[in-house]
């Protein structure tokens, strides 16, 4: 190295302690200006749109492609004799479903008398497919192949199959960054749907592992909550559209206070083997804004 | 730090968090994902020295809190100080050796579980510390180790070749 280099180049050095407690300020500051406002996540964002998600999406088609191969290849004789055995049962249930027919008519009629129309199958919904999962493994979250230009924010609901998954809390042009309800730092206001009885339904990472979630705060006075009664998101949530499925009551106890129950309830939505998402483009309308 | 060494490291931190959240997230054991960064972060702290490591921690941790941390920075703090310490070894030893990196990365993934179990966890009221270790923690820093065995010597070799380069322009110069 010649010395004129040299000599120039350590006048540029920082030392790395300096550097250090530079950086140290400045992620403090970042952490603290993030948990009061959202000023940085517009280009924040939208890097992440240009840099990242364009390749996590061509990667998640590649692999989800490769593992849908292996798993026909795996399950073929499977296939064969499940085949067998749902041919049977589609004459029973064409039988059953000709019963239903005739109920749901009556549905609607009913509902037509009451005029209640705003059930969950009725929003605007869009589908979208699950590109990345949550980089540690702490939580649950993940991210989807749609955003804001596709006309989703902040707060809307995700639902997948008949349950609800999450609600979208970070959004960029291209991308969504979805909560899911089995998270550990997640809450979801729900409702036992047969008693309209209210509760909170929290992501446990403990009871995660067994495919189950906790709940607490059941008031049920009357004793009419019962295991296996269903769960939806209750009318009372800021964030969660009323009436959307959430899981089934699997073990249900007194807490300790004699006041209130708790327990655990398997969710409607297999978490596991999720790969599409449909998300509810309908905010809740908390009346104040 | 030449133009060069920034653009293949900023390459190598974008791919190891891509692969992190879709490649392994699929290969995944038991819901257990590997921690591609903490690899990253610690192989060239250990590599190039403490700043290398710090700088590097923070676009990792930074990366992450950017697609899905709570609050930015959060990770890029942590991310940050265990490049800076792993960047401390890097007078001690050598590089050359496979065995004390992919020690000293099994380590410092440890170190990172365990700060996040008592950062997101216990302070919530969490105090089940054996079951995080069995089902989370420990996990993740055996398959972290498995899967640095194979990464570490790349990033040792493109390391190598940037300092070859560079050492053959800084001649040029002469």
């Amino acid at each position: 190295m010649s010395p004129i280099i040299r000599q120039r180049g350590e006048e540029f050095t920082l030392p790395s302690k300096y550097l250090l407690f530079i950086l140290t300020i400045l992620c403090t500051a970042l952490i603290v200006i993030t948990f009061n406002t959202n000023l940085f996540t517009g280009p924040l964002n939208s890097f992440a749109g240009v840099f990242v998600v364009p390749f996590q999406k061509g990667i998640t088609i590649c692999s989800s492609y490769i593992k849908e191969t292996t798993d026909k290849l795996a399950s073929i004789t499977q296939l064969l004799d499940e085949n067998e055995r749902l041919k049977s049962q589609i004459d029973e249930l064409t039988i059953a479903n000709t019963n239903l027919e005739q109920e749901k008519y009556e549905l609607t009629e009913l509902r037509e008398l009451y005029e209640l129309d705003s059930k969950y199958s009725d929003y605007p919904k869009t589908g979208a497919r699950i590109i990345a999962k949550d980089a540690g493994n702490w939580y649950y979250s993940f991210v989807i192949d749609k955003g804001s230009d596709d006309g989703i924010a902040i707060d809307m609901n995700v639902i997948a199959g008949a349950g609800l998954v999450g609600r979208v809390i970070d959004v960029g042009p291209d991308w969504a960054k979805v909560q899911s309800i089995i998270a550990d730092n997640s809450a979801v206001s729900g409702m036992v749907l047969s008693s309209s009885d209210n509760l909170i339904v929290t992501g446990d990472l403990e009871l995660y592992r067994s495919g189950y979630i906790s709940f607490s705060k059941l008031v049920d006075d009357a004793d009419k909550v019962s295991i296996g009664d269903k769960i939806v998101t209750s009318n009372i949530s800021d964030k969660y559209l009323p009436g959307i499925l959430i899981g089934y009551i699997s073990t249900l106890e007194d807490d300790s206070n004699n006041l209130t129950k708790s327990g655990t309830l398997s969710p409607a939505v297999d978490f596991e083997h999720m790969n599409e998402v449909l998300v509810i483009l309908q905010v809740k309308n908390n009346g104040g804004n | 730090m030449n133009i060069r060494r920034i653009l293949v490291n900023f390459i190598f931190i974008i791919v190891s968090f891509i692969l992190q959240t879709t490649l392994f997230r699929a290969l995944d054991f038991g819901g257990i994902a590997p921690n591609v960064l903490m690899i990253m972060t610690s192989s060239t702290a250990f590599i190039k020295g403490d700043k290398a490591g710090l700088l590097t921690g923070f676009f990792c941790g930074l990366l992450v809190d950017i697609f899905f941390g709570t609050y930015l920075g959060f990770f890029a703090l942590i991310y940050m100080y265990i490049g800076f310490i792993v960047g401390k070894l890097h007078i001690i030893f050598f590089s050359q050796n496979v065995a004390i990196p992919i020690m000293v990365i099994t380590i410092s993934d440890f170190v990172f579980g365990f700060v996040c179990y008592i950062l997101m966890f216990l302070f919530r009221t969490k105090f089940n510390i054996g079951y995080y270790m069995q089902t989370v923690i420990i996990p993740e820093v055996v398959y972290t180790a498995i899967v640095a065995i194979f990464i570490y010597p790349i990033i040792l070799k493109v390391n190598n070749i940037i300092d070859e380069k560079e050492q053959r322009s800084a001649k040029k110069f002469v």
